[in-house]
């Protein structure tokens, strides 16, 4: 029975690890308010790529994409909030353009989500390839219409998303938890989320079960693609400006820590819990290397060096619990 | 007669072919300048690097898998080849590829490590090295630029060198670049591995159907190998044809082009799932996107419009195979 | 010199829960026709797949050309002259005809380069020795079922092969097709080639074969050149007494014999012809034939997965499009899949889930989420139902064995109160005793007024279990028996086997 919240408590205890060896080794220059500030308002935008990530791979595929997405939405958010928004505009108007850009941003990831669903149901793409294609196309998109610039200068009220707060919580971490809820319900409680995790683990039995692996695939690359415009919008907001090209750093780390918080590439298996505990691990470290000024490109390395060294670790594990007989029972 | 012709037409080849006639046709009537010799010499000289990239990344995906670290590989390559070079002092451009090229056989082996022997996802083991090569490279030799006056001479040499000269109306010359014989070099070996040795003939096996190889009795494990180490011995030799051509060097170059590269493959009609496509197809599918990425701004289009069209392509491309694939399987009822 | 090619003694091996081999001898000689008969789930399998090296039997020994092996590795075997011919063939699709005839052999002699001519040669050699002839250039993913038989079959006889293992080679062939097969085995004969022949078709088994071994349940029922056997005879030792010596008995009365399904002309191109039947509350109509008569096919058309042409379907006496799964389900047609590891089951999932998954929408509570109480509820009922026996329902199905595992695809198409019950192939691969378990709850279901298909290979399961039976071959219906008491076993066997052709046409 307790295999099953096995790796969970694993992961829990490598994520306090981790905290503790931060702690310990880095003392005063890790616990600080402004460290903690800069971690909380990393993880939002991050965890929500994760997320997004997380569900393609439950079905047993993958979405390059996001990042592409993330940047296309934030573009079209940016643009209503530069052309329309106006200095001389009552708060009422910049309000609802505030709304409309945000409107407009969801729109368009949904739109995203459906033109890879799209051509991973319908035409039968698959999944590495589709949105690899798509990548591309998203990002070609953000390009064109900005011209390789970036936008600037939203106004103050759409920058409270960003940088406000209720109570002492960032809005953002708000967002943050409340995604991360509905992920984890949306995937553990209701038919379509039981259907993901089947269609994952077995996609010739899922339609053989009556599952309507059309829809059902078509719908996880939806949410992925309104996760990853939620993200966007807190990211533009955050840092008051949109540039096309930015983020894609993120794609080996969200592959990263869906894999080490124990989603099976291949499908079917997979917590929120494990992802979120993944980001929170992620985040410790990369503050830790932040304090240590480590340079972006000892980072890019260690973060591939990671990915390759869960792989294999994981790999170990499922040996040693085949052979172990752990996985078979007598009937 | 009619039976050849209609095989030759079956094979996606031959459409690409037309399309490429098509689409230089246009060019030339907007630029006249554009089906002269000299250009045509100069677009060989400049996408003869990506062919190479190509036929290496063509290879892996005929086994079944994906290799998308190749770009850091090439750069980490040519980065380190250039700076043994000016360490050294030596000025010797078969030094360079050597060095380059053993630099790419050992990172292809890497990759062949994670992937043949602990049997990990290609996908993801290569999206790990993509980034652990480059982020090594950048942190452990250097970021530093090295500009045209501090590279040695040798590859400027190199860059320069041509197979023969032809002249221009004004009496200056123009010629076709040493480069083309690499990269006829390199088709010519990979087309002898892949058709006439058995070694090639494991890749399209494993490719087509893993569990007969295996059965059949076909070292895997060995084969992979190859199939890493080959990849990375020729983005080695890019990696120096690079260098000689910008005569510059940046470490952060190279990398971030990697969609391009696939676009050509994937466009020359290779199939994703492995075991099938061709080295000609492969190339027509260098030559297309080298056209079009050359041409953008003919086209009326700012070089802003290249990510979007490379994307495009790859999706159209990939459409076309995988909803033929598609119907195939629905037709003889295989399940997916 | 020994006179044996292949000995194997005492080979015992089981599987979680099941003995597949226990105890078994075998023997052949050199340039043999030797036949490995038994119903699905006897064993002939493994037998083979430990012959060939592929799977360590857990107990006995192997002797090969007289060398004896206690270890058996793949490599071993095929050094030794053993070539098998699997089931699912194990072509490359994307290479041509003439390479996968002549890779393997290539590998073997650990050739370094390729010489096409020679590819093309030999296999060009290779099939006119079977009398056959193919297009060499093209790709075996375009080439037709039987053809790709003909391709395994000449592959495995490019090798110095001494042993030649045939796994069902017939399933798609048909009858001059056979016969050209049947005059290569003797070819092989004549150079000292034995040859293994697997199968559970009788008129094929007494044709070609001289010695015959037979299996049931993992135990060598005897030893016999064929000779002594007939038809009867070799029926009854591969099948044994009949456990349930009852019949099942139609119970509709006249005013209640409401028919549930009609299908009428219905065709799909390549797949069948023409099928028009009509099935009844409480009935179990059986369908039979050969691999390849479009039984398969047919029952898909029926579940969604598999659009007919032309033709009409009727449910309840409405006309009804099935164009997909839910459809199906929505009019209340299960179908219990042919292959039940990847078709039937989400093996790494446990085995609530795998219940659970075609009822989702019943255990949603007033929130549209799952509802814990009703999801236990659902497991624990229809897992008692069916008797599914596991320390834990949280297990992965994996653990399961054949008949339980068998049990849970029961119990997730009975929790979707089915109006029609379509099982193809229900028995395959399980125990004897699991066996006649889920042909009584099958009977049961009928009686409680499901109605019920039975698709199956194995004449007893269908005489003890259908009170109807359609034959098809080739894709056609080719004979309706109304009644199954007014046809014997043999009778059936040789509609089947077409042995009544002359007549028929």
């Amino acid at each position: 029975m307790l295999g099953k919240y096995a790796k969970t408590i694993v992961l829990f205890i490598i994520m306090v690890g981790v905290f503790a060896v931060m702690v310990i080794f880095l003392q005063d220059k890790f616990l600080t308010v402004t460290n903690f500030q800069s971690i909380s308002s990393q993880i939002p935008e991050f965890g929500l790529l994760a997320l997004a990530m997380m569900l393609a791979m439950m079905t047993g595929g993958i979405d390059l994409s996001v990042v592409s997405i993330t940047n296309l939405t934030g573009v079209v958010a940016a643009i209503i909030l530069t052309k329309f928004a106006g200095p001389q505009m009552g708060e009422g108007q910049i309000i609802l353009i505030i709304i409309l850009a945000i409107l407009a941003a969801v729109a368009a990831s949904l739109v995203c989500g459906f033109i890879n669903g799209f051509l991973i149901v319908y035409v039968g793409v698959p999944p590495i390839l589709a949105t690899l294609g798509t990548m591309g196309l998203f990002l070609g998109i953000a390009v064109v219409i900005t011209e390789g610039h970036g936008v600037t200068g939203f106004p103050d009220k759409f920058l409270y998303i960003g940088s406000g707060t209720i109570g002492v919580i960032p809005i953002p971490l708000i967002i943050f938890i409340i995604c991360t809820l509905i992920v984890a319900l949306a995937l553990n409680k209701t038919s379509l989320g039981l259907s993901i995790q089947m269609l994952g683990s077995n996609p010739v039995a899922a339609r053989f079960a009556g599952i309507n692996n059309n829809s059902v695939l078509v719908k996880t690359y939806l949410m992925t693609g309104l996760l990853a415009g939620i993200s966007s919008i807190i990211m533009i907001s955050r840092v008051n400006s949109m540039r096309p090209g930015y983020g894609y750093a993120y794609l080996l780390t969200a592959i990263l820590v869906i894999v080490l918080g124990g989603v099976n590439p291949s499908g079917g298996f997979g917590t929120v819990s494990g992802v979120v505990m993944g980001v929170i691990i992620l985040q410790l470290l990369q503050s830790g290397f932040n304090i240590l000024a480590f340079s972006p490109f000892f980072k890019k390395f260690i973060w591939g060096f990671m990915l390759l060294l869960v792989m294999v670790i994981n790999f170990i594990i499922a040996g040693y619990q085949q052979r172990s007989g752990k996985l078979k029972t007598r009937a | 007669m009619n039976t050849k012709i209609k095989k030759i037409f079956k094979h996606n080849e031959i459409y690409l072919f037309l399309i490429i006639i098509v689409f230089s046709l246009i060019i030339t009537s907007i630029n006249p300048a554009f089906l002269t010799l000299e250009n045509l010499f100069d677009l060989t000289k400049s996408s003869a690097g990506m062919g190479i990239l190509a036929i290496g990344f063509f290879i892996v995906l005929l086994s079944g898998g994906i290799d998308v670290s190749f770009t850091a590989i090439a750069i980490a390559g040519q980065y380190i080849s250039a700076n043994v070079l000016m360490a050294s002092g030596v000025d010797n451009i078969f030094l360079a590829f050597l060095i380059s090229c053993s630099v790419g056989v050992f990172l292809g082996a890497v990759n062949g490590i994670f992937i043949s022997i602990f049997k990990l996802s290609t996908l993801i083991v290569t999206l790990g090295t993509l980034s652990a090569f480059h982020g090594a490279l950048l942190a452990f030799v250097g970021t530093k630029a090295i500009n045209t006056a501090e590279l040695p001479d040798c590859f400027k040499v190199f860059g320069h060198k041509n197979i023969f000269m032809l002249s221009r109306a004004d009496g200056t010359s123009y010629g076709l670049s040493v480069y083309v014989l690499i990269l006829i070099g390199v088709v010519i070996f990979s087309w002898l591995i892949l058709k006439y040795t058995m070694l090639g003939r494991g890749i399209y096996a494993i490719g087509g159907n893993r569990e007969s190889a295996l059965r059949s009795g076909f070292n895997i494990v060995g084969i992979q190998f190859f199939i890493y180490c080959y990849v990375g011995f020729l983005a080695g030799i890019m990696g120096v044809m690079h260098i000689s051509l910008l005569r510059y060097s940046n470490p952060m170059y190279i990398v971030g082009t990697e969609l391009s590269v696939i676009a050509a493959v994937v466009l020359g009609g290779a199939r994703i799932t492995g075991g099938t496509g061709s080295i000609l197809g492969t190339l027509l599918g260098v030559v297309m996107i080298s056209i079009l990425e050359k041409n953008l701004v003919l086209m009326g289009l700012s070089s802003y419009w290249h990510q979007f069209f490379v994307g495009l392509i790859i999706i159209v491309g990939v459409s076309i195979t995988s909803y033929q694939n598609k119907r195939r399987s629905i037709e003889s009822l295989t399940f997916r | 010199m020994a006179e044996e090619l292949l000995e194997v003694k005492n080979i015992s091996k089981a599987y979680t829960g099941v003995q597949a081999l226990d105890n078994v001898s075998m023997s052949i000689k050199r340039g043999e026709i030797h036949c490995l008969v038994g119903e699905n789930g006897s064993g002939k399998s493994t037998l083979i797949k430990i012959v060939a090296g592929v799977v360590k039997a857990d107990e006995g020994e192997i002797i090969i050309n007289g060398r004896l092996y206690k270890n058996l590795h793949a490599i071993d075997s095929i050094e030794e002259g053993i070539q098998v011919i699997y089931q699912d063939l194990s072509l490359y699709p994307n290479l041509s005809v003439a390479e996968n005839i002549s890779l393997n052999q290539m590998v073997e002699i650990k050739k370094k380069f390729i010489s096409w001519k020679e590819v093309k040669n030999n296999a060009r050699a290779e099939l006119s020795n079977i009398g056959k002839e193919l297009d060499l250039d093209v790709m075996v993913e375009d080439v037709s079922v039987a053809e790709k038989q003909l391709v395994a079959i000449c592959r495995a006889l490019t090798h110095s092969a001494r042993l030649i293992i045939m796994d069902e080679p017939t399933s798609a062939l048909t009858k001059s097709e056979i016969d050209s097969l049947f005059s290569v085995i003797l070819g092989l004969k004549e150079k000292g080639i034995s040859t293994l022949f697997i199968s559970h078709k009788i008129s094929e088994v007494l044709k070609i074969s001289e010695k015959v071994t037979i299996l049931r349940d993992g135990r060598k029922v005897g030893e016999y050149s064929t000779d002594e056997l007939d038809n009867d005879k070799l029926i009854f030792l591969m099948t044994g007494k009949k456990i349930a010596n009852s019949s099942f008995k139609y119970k509709g009365k006249e005013h209640d014999r409401k028919v549930l399904l009609e299908v009428r002309n219905l065709s799909k191109k390549g797949n069948f012809e023409d099928v028009s039947f009509k099935l009844r509350k409480g009935e179990i109509l059986g369908i039979t034939g050969l691999l390849g008569s479009g039984r398969t096919e047919l029952a898909l058309s029926l579940f969604g997965l598999n659009k007919a042409d032309s033709g009409e379907i009727y449910i309840d006496g409405k006309r009804v499009r099935i164009n997909s799964t839910q459809d199906a389900v929505k009019l209340g047609i299960s179908y219990l899949p042919e292959d039940r590891l990847s078709q039937g089951l989400f093996i790494e999932q446990s085995i609530g889930n795998n219940i659970i998954i075609t009822i989702l929408k019943k255990i949603l509570n007033r929130l549209k989420l799952i509802s814990s109480s009703k999801r236990e509820k659902s497991i624990k009922r229809w897992s008692e139902k069916l008797d599914v026996r596991a320390p834990s329902l949280e297990l992965a199905v994996q653990s399961l064995s054949g008949g339980n595992q068998q049990r849970v695809v029961l119990a997730k198409w009975l929790a979707t109160s089915p109006k029609i019950f379509i099982l193809d192939g229900p028995t395959i691969g399980i125990d004897i005793a699991s066996k006649s378990n889920i042909h009584s709850i099958v009977r049961g279901l009928a009686n409680a007024g499901i109605g019920i298909i039975i698709i199956s290979d194995e004449i007893p399961e269908v005489l003890q279990n259908c009170n109807r039976v359609l034959v098809m071959s080739e894709g056609r219906v080719i004979r309706k028996i109304d009644d199954v008491s007014d046809v014997t076993e043999e009778e059936l066997f040789n509609i089947v086997s077409r042995k009544e052709l002359i007549k028929v046409s």
